[in-house]
């Protein structure tokens, strides 16, 4: 690899000049915003913290914290830079990269600027799917299909790969190039105005060096991650045509083709050159540094991002988490297993009560043991595990008179279930302090850890979190996911398969109420409290919104959905009322207009109706949720791509030709 | 004994509103197999046309007509409350519902407790977020029968759901339109090649559900004298069960499922203290919902409803 060095990296090839362009472009304007916007505060924090103002954390550890962010931001987009010159095939225009970059990076950063993190992600939700509908409208109106992705797949031999890794080398280089000159007019700008201090003007100087060396070796790193994407040669020389023993992944995408363009498509989407490498799984690896470096550091990333406030803030993400939680065991239930439940509500309150009823003087009541708040908050953690078994036990209680119904005779049992949990609770106040509910429940115990603040909370619902994806992505795999999947389609086939039906139930409704007793004992602590008030027949109606508006059996779609709904609904509908007390407001105007015909009018009597239209549009223009499963995705597909073809069977069966016609799924 | 009894009348007029509730329910079901969220608050909706209506006439708790002038109120109130309910069931179906028809099977259960939730602010917009109580326009006259009292409200609720029931049964079996939703329940697409207007057939059972829970609403405000906005929520998800309880789809097991679960909730309310805290009355919802798992365990299609064969 060593021929990359030298003049075809400083001088490239003409079309490599026009990738180099289209990317640099693409990725240099959000990297920018978001520098302008924070990243160059905390980097500034950093080197000299004596001129950090406005409440920033100036701390060591925080500062190191923030260091680190900002090397794994910058690392990872010189990575990419290096990465998406190398791999993409450059059959798709610089102006649709453009637009798509402007809508899926910029828009959001912009809007997470104006509106904060959540709303601004709630409003993406809304903008990216309105875009998607609006450009296959544009396409569809001129006709445009974009052309098929796997045309351009070549096995690429030693000279291909030696260009291939220039470019990205190049990449790399002219990213930092154009980024390290960018910031320094600016810096030059602001020094010359008088705000810059000099010991920040020696940074500016060392970092325009630094970014061009950095974005050299990162772009060759990134086209080293980029070739073991691309096809290989074969190493014992049979032409390099990839012929020979079915064995070569290129046959095998032909054989794929033949037999499906979906799967060879899905296939092909990971495969370098790449029509579309900002989705190819390559790219992918580095949104993840982005994501995982950018929510481990946040709470110390938060004041600069936004200012003052971080702790309600993140008491705020606290509560998200634990809908992601609820709505990721829901989707078991009804995602993979395809059993709907209308009383999840039920298994939070159980686990929540489990915390509730042990983690707090109710239990000296109870049970005449005498609780010693020193040592008691250390149960938790054993407590988190317990609250979870003792709701999967009793989603095993309640899946077993189900396993004979079906559909929704099931939900209704599960309503019932529902409703009977939380009159329980509120009624036999001899152990649940019925309506008044259990107050001055213990927060966890951790040593180094302050509980009255949320940042402890933050990272627990974290970990907590990625330990639930992380169950539900191995679940979703395993033997048993599949059973799921399978008496989802059809129950009888999948018994007529060797599927059991009554583990396989009841392990579903058991790990849905598993995760539940883990909100739930979460819940419980941080709330301080637990009401019988808090599970409501509408709350499992809202887990429910969250899955099917998501994805239904789609993980990231719930991920999204669960932080969609709870944006919607305590970050936009609960400020309705104070943004409408601002008389510059818009809203301002529209609370007097309506409450001239309906006096005592306020948003906050309205807030379920305009959520109720919020469903129903999602669900009018995007009935299988924002972020389909694959699966979901595929079949939608196959049924509007079948259609045509059964009556453009032009070519006589027998005939050459005609097994590239038909499609066989 | 005389006090069960007492119970068992006031037991069988709940239940006979949650049966004309339930039966839209269970007639939506048995046409698009969509569990209808916003069926109750339609219901509500109901209750508050009617004291619109009553308002209209001018009748206060103070002026009392009485005789025609009564009756004619009456008939005039309860129409009309049908007609706008059901006109507001065929407008939710046409925008909420009918362009969900071919979608995955939860998006139209989620648009309709979307509309579940807008109907229910609409209620909150109109009438505050208090009680509203219904004028005491019906004659407080009783009638005793042995040890047992029933007052003529009663009577009239019980005759009121009766001749409803009877015109849907009649409707359902004997006519034509009865006969092409039978064939839509069945089978939409065989039922459309023979030449029934599906569409059309779909918007009718909208219509008529949702006139039964306006006439619902009318004569639950006789029965209760007021009403609030989440009414229709509460009695919608116990209308729903006394469907299921029934059979789904079956509009005599939708009406003696009613029926059943307005006693069990009267005789509940009987359980003293000694046995459950707090009483019968605080466990109603629970005990409804215990003894309908019950029964679903041992006759998983409900009382009425059929075991159908799986395809296979």
């Amino acid at each position: 690899m060593s021929t990359s060095i030298g003049s075809g990296m400083l001088l490239p090839a003409p079309d490599t000049r026009k990738l180099l362009i289209k990317w640099i472009v693409a990725l240099l304007v959000p990297v920018a915003v978001f520098t302008f916007w924070s990243g160059e505060s905390i980097i500034n924090a950093v080197i000299s913290p004596a001129t950090a103002s406005g409440g920033v954390p100036t701390d060591p550890v925080s500062l190191i914290q923030a260091a680190i962010f900002t090397t794994a931001f910058y690392v990872a987009v010189l990575l990419l830079a290096g990465y998406l010159v190398a791999a993409d095939s450059g059959r798709r225009g610089m102006v649709e990269l453009w637009i798509d970059v402007l809508i899926f990076a910029l828009a959001p950063l912009v809007l997470v600027i104006l509106f904060g993190l959540i709303i601004g992600l709630a409003l993406c939700a809304v903008v990216w799917p309105a875009y998607l509908y609006g450009r296959s409208l544009v396409r569809k109106a001129r006709h445009y299909t974009p052309p098929p992705p796997l045309e351009s797949l070549k096995v690429m031999d030693a000279e291909q790969r030696s260009a291939l890794m220039s470019r990205a080398t190049a990449g790399g280089f002219w990213f930092g190039v154009a980024f390290a000159v960018v910031s320094l007019i600016v810096d030059l700008v602001y020094f010359f105005t008088g705000s810059l201090p000099s010991i920040l003007l020696i940074w500016a100087i060392i970092r325009t060096l630094i970014l061009p060396v950095a974005g050299y070796f990162l772009g060759r790193l990134a086209g080293v991650i980029a070739l073991r994407r691309a096809l290989p040669q074969r190493e014992n020389g049979n032409g390099g045509n990839g012929i020979g023993g079915g064995r070569n992944r290129l046959s095998r995408r032909q054989q794929l083709a033949t037999l499906s363009t979906t799967r060879a498509s899905e296939e092909a989407k990971d495969l370098v050159p790449n029509d579309l490498p900002l989705r190819s799984s390559g790219a992918q690896r580095f949104y993840l540094i982005l994501l995982v470096a950018f929510v481990l550091f946040y709470p110390v990333l938060d004041p600069f991002l936004f200012g003052s406030g971080t702790d309600g803030r993140l008491a705020g993400y606290g509560d998200a988490g634990y809908y992601v939680i609820l709505a990721l065991g829901l989707n078991i239930v009804v995602g993979f297993a395809g059993l709907l439940d209308l009383g999840y509500v039920a298994f939070f309150a159980i686990g929540s009560y489990a915390w509730g009823m042990v983690g707090s003087t109710q239990f000296g009541l109870i049970t005449g043991v005498l609780v010693n708040p020193q040592i008691w908050p250390w149960f938790f953690w054993p407590m988190l595990l317990g609250a979870a078994l003792i709701a999967a036990f009793w989603g095993v209680l309640l899946g077993a008179p189900t396993l004979r119904l079906r559909g929704d005779y099931l939900a209704i049992v599960t309503l019932g279930f529902g409703e009977i949990v939380p009159v329980v609770f509120r009624e036999l106040d001899k152990y649940t302090n019925g309506v008044n509910g259990i107050v001055g429940v213990y927060s966890p115990a951790l040593p180094g850890a302050d509980w009255t603040t949320s940042t402890p909370y933050y990272y627990l619902i974290l970990a907590l979190i990625v330990l639930v994806i992380f169950a539900n992505i191995r679940l979703r795999d395993s033997r048993l996911g599949r059973a799921w999947v399978a008496i989802r389609e059809d129950e009888i086939a999948a018994a007529s398969s060797g599927v059991n039906l009554v583990s396989t139930k009841l392990f579903a409704f058991a790990a849905g109420a598993f995760f539940a007793g883990i909100a739930g004992a979460y819940h419980a602590a941080k709330l301080g409290g637990v009401s019988p008030d808090n599970f409501s027949f509408g709350d499992s109606v809202i887990y429910l919104a969250m899955v099917v508006i998501g994805g239904i059996g789609s993980i990231p779609g719930v991920i999204v959905g669960a932080l969609a709904v709870y944006a919607i609904n305590q970050f936009i509908l609960a400020r309705l009322d104070s943004l409408a007390s601002d008389p510059s407001n818009l809203l301002y105007t529209i609370h007097n207009g309506v409450a001239q015909v309906f006096p005592g009018f306020t948003f906050g009597n309205i807030r379920n109706l305009i959520f109720g239209i919020i469903l129903v549009v999602i669900m009018i223009f995007r009935p299988e949720g924002l972020i389909p499963s694959a699966r979901r995705r595929r079949e939608l597909h196959v049924s509007t791509e079948e259609a045509p073809e059964v009556g453009a069977l032009d070519v006589v069966p027998g005939a050459p030709g005609f097994e590239t016609e038909v499609h066989v799924e | 004994m005389t006090l069960i009894l007492q119970e068992l009348v006031v037991g069988i007029t709940t239940g006979a509103i949650y049966a004309l509730i339930a039966l839209g329910y269970t007639m939506v079901y048995g046409i698009i197999e969509l569990i209808n969220f916003a069926h109750g608050d339609i219901f509500m909706i109901g209750t508050f046309v009617s004291i619109a209506i009553f308002g209209l006439f001018g009748i206060t708790s103070t002026s009392q007509p009485t005789g025609l002038t009564l009756a004619s109120i009456l008939i005039v109130t309860c129409l009309v409350s049908m007609l706008v309910c059901a006109v507001l069931g065929v407008v939710i179906e046409r925008v909420a519902y009918r362009p969900l028809r071919n979608s995955p099977r939860l998006a139209p259960l989620i648009s309709a407790i979307g509309v579940s939730l807008i109907l229910e602010d609409v209620g909150k917009l109109w009438k505050g977020i208090t009680f509203v109580t219904f004028p005491q326009i019906f004659p407080q006259i009783t009638f005793s029968l042995g040890p047992i009292t029933i007052s003529g409200v009663n009577l009239l609720v019980i005759l009121v759901a009766l001749v409803l029931m009877v015109a849907l049964q009649w409707l359902v079996t004997s006519t034509r339109i009865g006969r092409a939703m039978r064939a839509v329940a069945q089978d939409r697409e065989a039922a459309a090649l023979m030449g029934v207007n599906v569409d059309r057939i779909i918007a009718i059972t909208f219509f008529i559900g949702a006139a039964l829970a306006g006439a619902a609403g009318f004569i639950y405000g006789l029965q209760y004298g007021s009403t609030i906005f989440y009414i229709g929520f509460q009695l919608g998800l116990i209308a729903f069960t006394a469907a299921v309880l029934g059979g789904i789809g079956n509009l005599v097991g939708a009406m003696l499922g009613g029926v059943l679960i307005g006693i069990i909730g009267a005789l509940a309310s009987l359980i003293p203290d000694s046995i459950l805290p707090h009483g019968g009355d605080a466990w109603q919802e629970a005990i409804i919902f215990a003894i309908l798992i019950l029964i679903l365990v041992f006759r998983p299609s409900g009382l009425l409803g059929q075991q159908v064969p799986e395809k296979v």
